[in-house]
């Protein structure tokens, strides 16, 4: 057995010393990396619904985040460096938890992006306010994403059920139709939940005649609540629910007599996947979260040509209004990078985002498919305008700009 | 108030007679096979799709979906049955029931995940004004959903009581060794069965496509009624199943509208419930018993 000395215990320490130190420098060396930005790359993570029933949102925010990176990166990035998206797909309440972990404690990302509705947006609401994270929620409507706020979390395009219920029960009015009675056809899921009380709320405030009829998630059978309406002579009936079960209530009314209905459906149904359904959807009402559909404008046009060119091939139903926002968004996160003045940390960034004014796609030369963008300190909604939209001859379209109702 | 109950029974009647003809598919392959496929709704789902294809993506004419989606089905869940479910022929029930389960679920994710999209729409085969009866507007493609799934039911029916094929599937629920002997084989009976009930779900994906659109969900939705709808009327009778289906759809649609809505789903599983306590064997089980 071999004898130690004090000589060999010395080396041996300063050895292990060494090591430490070595260990402990590793962090400061890559310490670029902690927030997610190295001397080359931004880094910005994304949580959405690839697979499922909620895939129609996910999905269409990692092509549009990306496509909108893309064209960034293509003309030199921010701050020299390249937007790189992380994305994870995430479709239940815990699994959107577990990817904003993952993003955040272990990726390290700068940027979190909520790109999956209203769902993933609450179950990550809590953890992202608890670490303080900049978290960007491009889709979700649901206060509790909104409620409390906090200084690191930023709702862009989709504005909260309040403002969008009394956008939906002013289009009533639109064109000089007096609606008598009300009927409100919803969801007995969150999001409808949701904007049904808010528009409860409008509706007794104004004193209105109005009568609630809900239905399950998916239904596609409504005889029973359209006879209830039937019964009771409603003149206008709002539908809040997505645009399948907006579709087959509408079908289903039309079958049964009800003819003489003004239609006014929830933004989630206000989708050119609606009209096949129908056949003749002409006439029906609601909002858009932007202020043109694709198609409508030569800038919603060539979108659609580049994402066409970006994915290969467009889905049925796409692009989606979750396209558009997705792009416009995309452009946002790069507004509010820049805006650090390249100092990049995230406290920088919360700083920069919360003095942001106008920001969207067209300051970097990008298409102008969303509304702009503009943050205070105190109000982190970046929009409130929404698009009252019509369908004419087939396809929606905006037909005059809502500000805040 | 009767054309107010008249609109109830009729949306009753059309979901019943769609929910008949999901049944009727797995009363066919569990009377030959006994064999409770739960794989059926996603077989249907896939039906639904393939009227989507031909009748929107590709602009065919309707008839080629009525035509062409049952056998393409048919030959989809035959071709199951040789791969995947020959091989499990000698495992215990548990093992097969848990096999259509997992085939269902791969087809379904198989559809999601090669189209991504909430929902496909379908036109309806008719357009045109509705038919107007006592103040009840009864639309064409509704009278023809009705008319042509219980149509097909009833044919099927016959086809299985007189028909070469219906005794041997009779013959090998009663007895294989039986039906062996007789000169029915094993392996033509039970893929017959599977392509039969595959079409009847190919077919019921035709129907239903324009009613309810092709999503994911379907498949589910399918199997849940057809499953209730077979139970009410006996596992083992085609009539049973279109009884079954009709009185699931009526009370559906009478629940919701005088009930509540939420009643819609609830109630079948109350009636499913029900007939086990009341009734376990179903509405129509045929006879087991013999004269001696």
């Amino acid at each position: 057995m071999r004898n130690f000395n004090v000589r060999d215990v010395l080396v041996g320490a300063c050895s292990l010393a060494a090591g430490a130190a070595l260990i402990a420098g590793v962090p400061s060396a890559a310490r670029a990396q902690v927030n997610g930005v190295t001397p080359t790359e931004i880094s910005i993570g994304a949580i959405g619904a690839l697979t499922g029933p909620l895939a129609f949102i996910g999905a269409p925010g990692r092509d549009s985040l990306s496509m909108a990176f893309d064209e960034i990166n293509a003309k030199g990035g921010v701050c020299g460096r390249k937007l790189h998206l992380d994305f994870e797909a995430a479709s239940s309440p815990a699994e959107s938890i577990a990817a904003a972990k993952k993003l955040v404690e272990e990726d390290k990302v700068f940027i979190f992006v909520l790109a999956s509705g209203s769902t993933g947006a609450a179950a990550a609401a809590d953890y992202v306010r608890q670490v303080g994270v900049p978290t960007y929620n491009l889709y979700g409507s649901t206060p509790i994403i909104r409620n409390p706020f906090a200084k690191n979390v930023f709702n862009g395009a989709v504005v909260p059920v309040e403002v969008s219920a009394g956008a939906l029960i002013k289009m009533f009015s639109d064109g000089g139709y007096k609606p008598k009675k009300f009927g409100i056809l919803a969801g007995t899921y969150a999001f409808p939940q949701a904007t049904l009380k808010a528009a409860e709320d409008i509706f007794k405030r104004d004193k209105a005649d109005f009568t609630v009829e809900q239905f399950d998630i998916g239904a596609r059978d409504f005889t029973s609540q359209l006879v209830s309406l039937q019964r009771q002579n409603v003149d206008s009936i709002l539908v809040l629910g997505s645009f399948s079960e907006a579709g087959f209530a509408i079908k289903q009314a039309r079958e049964m007599g009800m003819t003489n209905i003004r239609w006014v459906v929830d933004g989630s149904a206000v989708s050119s996947a609606i009209v096949p359904i129908l056949g003749n959807a002409d006439g029906i009402r609601g909002y858009y979260n932007a202020p043109a559909f694709p198609g409508q404008t030569p800038a919603t046009r060539e979108f659609e040509a580049r994402l066409k060119k970006f994915l290969g091939s467009v889905p049925q139903g796409r692009p989606s209004i979750y396209d558009l926002i997705g792009y416009g968004s995309g452009y946002v996160v790069a507004e509010a990078i820049q805006a650090t003045h390249c100092q990049l940390t995230r406290g920088n960034l919360i700083n920069a985002w919360s003095h942001l004014k106008d920001a969207g796609p067209t300051k970097r030369g990008g298409l102008d498919v969303t509304f702009p963008e503009s943050y205070t300190p105190t109000d982190h909604q970046g929009v409130y305008r929404i698009g009252a939209a019509i369908v004419k001859d087939g396809k929606w379209r905006v037909y005059r700009v809502i500000n805040k109702p | 108030m009767l054309g107010e109950l008249g609109f109830v029974l009729l949306a009753g009647v059309k979901f019943g007679a769609l929910y008949a003809l999901a049944a009727l598919g797995l009363v066919v392959v569990h009377k030959a096979t006994k064999t409770v496929n739960f794989a059926h709704g996603a077989f249907a789902m896939l039906g639904a799709f393939a009227s989507f294809l031909i009748v929107v993506k590709w602009q065919w004419a309707y008839w080629a979906a009525y035509l062409l989606v049952p056998p393409a089905i048919g030959l989809v869940a035959a071709a199951l049955e040789f791969v995947v479910l020959r091989r499990l022929r000698q495992a215990d029930m548990f093992t097969v029931v848990i096999a259509t389960i997992f085939l269902g679920i791969a087809l379904a994710e198989a559809f999601r995940l090669t189209y991504n999209t909430e929902l496909l729409a379908v036109p309806a085969l008719f357009t045109g004004p509705p038919l107007v009866v006592e103040g009840l507007f009864i639309t064409r493609d509704t009278a023809w959903v009705i008319a042509g799934a219980l149509a097909t039911a009833v044919a099927c029916i016959i086809l299985f009581r007189y028909g070469r094929f219906g005794r041997g599937m009779r013959a090998m629920a009663a007895n294989i060794r039986g039906a062996q002997l007789c000169g029915y084989s094993i392996d033509g009976v039970y893929m017959l069965a599977w392509f039969l009930g595959g079409a009847l779900a190919g077919l019921t994906g035709v129907f239903i496509a324009p009613v309810t659109g092709v999503s994911v969900d379907l498949a589910i939705s399918i199997i849940t009624a057809g499953f209730v709808a077979g139970v009410i009327g006996g596992f083992d009778s085609p009539q049973g199943a279109i009884v079954g289906g009709l009185l699931l759809g009526i009370a559906e649609s009478l629940a919701a509208a005088y009930v509540s809505s939420a009643m819609k789903n609830c109630v079948s599983f109350l009636l499913l419930f029900v007939v086990l306590m009341w009734r376990p064997e179903g509405l129509f089980a045929e006879r087991a018993g013999r004269s001696v």
